[in-house]
């Protein structure tokens, strides 16, 4: 019974350590803005790996997304005699969840995973050590231009999600399912504000992207410097990145849209 | 010691995960001469440099680099410092994604705002001093294991520092690779003039270099002085280390229970 106590408090003691070190990394980060000459070529860089070599993932996802809720919901709406509501419930499904979401779980699969991987291998080859020898911390040369790559490119990549998955639903329910086109947007257009719906979406995906880049680059930054440490990290940054999201969405939503 | 000391231990001690490293090493780092710190794997020897270059903090003791108190100073002063050193790690740890020529590049185009034909005089100046001017467009994956250490050796004396630390830079070379490092690291000190830090175990290439070199064992330096003074010197575990023994104070075994219980000769067998 003891024994199973002090477990549970070293379990305590280990996420309290683990929030405090995950915090000053961040204030490290942040704080070391490099001079405008050298950090604007590094974050153009990272925004290349980091946005758009995740576009092709996001574009696919986004489409077939978007086609499966044109069909979706022209099944269900149809019986109701509904079906030229199909546009408004796409774009609102797209803009208000799926977008933030889907492009969240996605980019840490795909980014997330990629920078713990990177950092991880720079610890373990001793690279960042050796940056730290040379007189350059590696907080702000190695991981403020991933961090705001990140907080960056993962708002542009949801608002493509939603584009494209729009342009796919209108592709099945207007194009080949016969959805009046004129109803299709029109609806859409009515029935979307820009305030709330638009807007509150993309408070979801700057927060998605916010806490999914710092989980990469903390997991990476703090892993044991081994093969199955790095291992180790990739997981956990989808599966924390992935949690976190989904459990972050159900609280802004509740904030954004529970004033029933 | 007749020089001026560069660097200053004072009775430092530093464990981790629970296990104490130093207990209370004192030891001084003459300036201009090459000093060797040796010891059987696992002892600290590593450790040590990153103490010395700051990234890793003692318990309680002073490290005392150019005047500087390491421990105590703050991050900007630190990093200041740090231009001041070059470290050679055991594994190169050059940048991946660079190759050769930017790797030595690096340190120059962040420290330094040299314009661009003169940092390709001094890179090429400094990777010709290792014999790898011809190598200059190969990327890392594309360099040998002793390769990539001449290039880091180059990179490490890129912005001329007073004090470079050198951590195993023989391990696993073949002979040549193994004659050149030697020789290198011999003809950057003197003609440099520079304050070496060699951390090794492999005794004949290390001692054939230093002036002056201690042997740390069990947290402690339990031997120190010129390499003729240690090879005379009285104690047996530094003789043991000295002469690869591999048995003697520095037992063979790993602590262990009695024989017979675990061949449950005796009982109690688990």
């Amino acid at each position: 019974m003891m024994d199973r106590i002090a477990a549970l408090g070293r379990l305590g003691l280990d996420i309290v350590a683990t929030v405090g070190r995950a915090g000053y990394f961040l204030g490290g980060a942040l704080a070391g803005v490099p001079k405008p000459a050298v950090g604007f070529p590094l974050l153009v860089r990272q925004l290349y790996s980091v946005g758009v070599l995740s576009l092709a993932i996001v574009l696919v996802s986004g489409l077939f997304i978007g086609m499966v809720l044109g069909l979706q919901g022209y099944t269900i709406l149809s019986d109701y005699g509904s079906e030229a509501a199909v546009g408004q419930m796409i774009a609102l499904t797209l803009v208000r969840e799926l977008g933030p979401v889907v492009t969240a779980l996605l980019f840490a699969g795909r980014a997330g995973s990629a920078l713990t991987a990177e950092i991880g291998l720079m610890k373990a080859t001793e690279q960042l050590s050796s940056m730290e020898m040379m007189g350059v911390d590696p907080l702000r040369r190695v991981i403020a231009p991933r961090l705001w790559a990140g907080f960056i490119a993962m708002p542009i990549l949801a608002v493509i999600f939603s584009v494209v998955g729009i342009w796919g639903g209108m592709l099945v329910s207007v194009d080949w399912l016969g959805v009046f086109e004129g109803a299709f947007w029109g609806n859409m257009q009515s029935s979307v504000s820009f305030a709330d719906d638009v807007l509150n979406g993309m408070v979801k995906t700057v927060v998605f992207g916010f806490v999914c880049t710092w989980i990469a680059v903390f997991q990476g930054y703090d892993c044991v410097p081994t093969s199955a440490g790095i291992s180790s990290a990739t997981t956990k940054t989808v599966v924390y990145s992935s949690l976190a999201v989904l459990g972050l969405d159900f609280v802004l939503t509740a904030v954004m849209f529970g004033d029933f | 010691m007749a020089s001026e000391a560069y660097i200053t231990l004072t009775d430092v001690v530093f464990s981790r995960s629970g296990r104490r490293i130093f207990d209370g090493v004192t030891l001084e780092i003459p300036r201009g001469k090459i000093t060797a710190i040796m010891g059987p794997s696992g002892t600290g020897k590593t450790t040590l440099l990153r103490l010395i270059g700051g990234q890793l903090k003692p318990d309680s003791g002073t490290i005392m680099v150019a005047g500087e108190n390491v421990p105590r100073l703050r991050r900007k002063a630190l990093y200041t410092l740090r231009e001041k050193m070059g470290m050679l790690f055991q594994s190169g740890a050059l940048f991946t994604d660079l190759s050769a020529f930017e790797n030595v590049a690096f340190p120059l185009r962040v420290h330094t705002s040299l314009p661009e034909d003169m940092i390709r005089d001094i890179v090429l100046m400094k990777l010709e001093a290792v014999g790898l001017r011809g190598a200059r467009d190969l990327m890392p994956s594309e360099l040998s294991g002793g390769m990539t250490r001449r290039v880091a050796l180059a990179r490490s004396i890129a912005l001329d520092p007073e004090l470079i630390m050198y951590d195993e830079p023989f391990a696993g070379q073949d002979p040549i690779a193994m004659g050149v490092l030697v020789k290198l690291i011999r003809d950057l000190n003197s003609s440099m003039g520079l304050t070496s830090v060699l951390v090794s175990h492999d005794v004949p290439e290390s001692l054939s270099i230093c002036h002056y070199a201690c042997i740390i064992a069990d947290g402690q330096i339990i031997g120190e002085g010129t390499p003729d003074e240690l090879r005379q010197h009285p104690s047996e575990r530094v003789q043991q280390f000295l002469q690869g023994q591999p048995d003697g104070p520095v037992p063979f075994n790993y602590p262990a229970p009695d024989a017979g219980s675990d061949w449950g000769l005796t009982g109690g067998a688990r």
